[in-house]
């Protein structure tokens, strides 16, 4: 937004077309936007992270290259731990 | 962006007919096209959702279009504003451009509560993908079909009879690759967001959380 500004200024006054200005605000208006709502649901997963966290905080977690634990065994043998439980997670 | 806005602004001559206001042109266009883009390849993911029953594919393709349906959003405000600027009215329906375009976008807007109206992710997954090849599938046939209607209110600036000087040519053309970097740029943050969540979701299920 503010590098909106000095290109506002540089519009010639003459052509009295406040539409182009209009147009590159609105769209970095609406980036703007987009950014805070993702922002906003960031802040939420990092919440639910932490408090997960703090949750499972007693609980010992396996040392590397352990059998994961119980509902961590998916569809392919190959994959990932967490992309085997993603398979079943809706978007 | 930053090269692209200085080349809009300081570099491309302004046009003779349209004046300033033709400077809406490389954010317009390009949008427009980007997203268009971004729903083909919406289709083309949910294509490899099907054949390989890989749900990232399926992920891939729900953040093309939930990203190019957001680029439509600006597709729109920035074409109506250009459209007012221009021909003083904020939208002309005998336009085919035009309506093709909120036809595509409409169709896409009801992508998500269809998605979000199945709970069993499986079919869920299934079901949009089907929905994002029949869609994506119809954007160039609608696209197709505007070019070959005879109205040609909308300008024509890069068809068989291009008259864009070289230096107009050149910041059309660095615009465009910006918007696309945007988009790309804007997909992977989204990817990564949701792949995030999902993985933070199914570690709350696993311990016993939810």
């Amino acid at each position: 937004m503010m590098m909106m500004l000095p290109l506002a200024n540089a519009l010639p006054e003459s052509s009295g077309d406040g539409y182009v200005a209009a147009a590159y605000i609105v769209f970095f208006v609406l980036l703007l936007i987009y950014v805070a709502i993702m922002a906003l649901r960031l802040s939420h997963t990092e919440r639910d992270l932490r408090d997960l966290q703090a949750r499972s905080g007693a609980e010992p977690s396996p040392p590397a290259g352990q059998t994961p634990r119980e509902g961590d065994a998916g569809a392919s043998p190959h994959a990932e731990p967490h992309e085997q439980t993603l398979e079943r997670e809706p978007v | 962006m930053g090269i692209a806005l200085g080349l809009v602004f300081f570099y491309a001559p302004i046009e003779l007919e349209e004046g300033l206001l033709q400077k809406i042109f490389y954010l317009h266009v390009p949008l427009a096209i980007v997203s268009l883009c971004g729903f083909i390849i919406g289709g083309i993911m949910a294509i490899a959702h099907l054949r390989t029953r890989d749900r990232r594919w399926d992920l891939r393709s729900y953040v093309a279009i939930h990203m190019s349906l957001i680029f439509g959003v600006a597709v729109l405000l920035t074409g109506s504003i250009w459209a007012r600027g221009s021909w003083g009215h904020w939208w002309v329906w005998s336009e085919p451009t035009l309506v093709s375009y909120l036809i595509v976008f409409l169709l896409y807007a009801t992508y998500q509560p269809l998605r979000f109206a199945i709970e069993d992710p499986e079919r869920q997954a299934r079901y949009a993908s089907v929905f994002a090849i029949v869609a994506g599938a119809f954007v160039p046939l609608n696209f197709l079909a505007v070019r070959l209607s005879t109205a040609y209110l909308h300008p024509r600036v890069l068809g068989s009879s291009a008259n864009l000087p070289g230096s107009m040519r050149f910041t059309f053309l660095v615009s465009l690759v910006a918007i696309a970097l945007l988009f790309a740029t804007l997909c992977s943050y989204e990817l990564t967001a949701k792949r995030t969540r999902m993985l933070l979701r199914s570690r709350s299920r696993i311990l016993g959380f939810q």
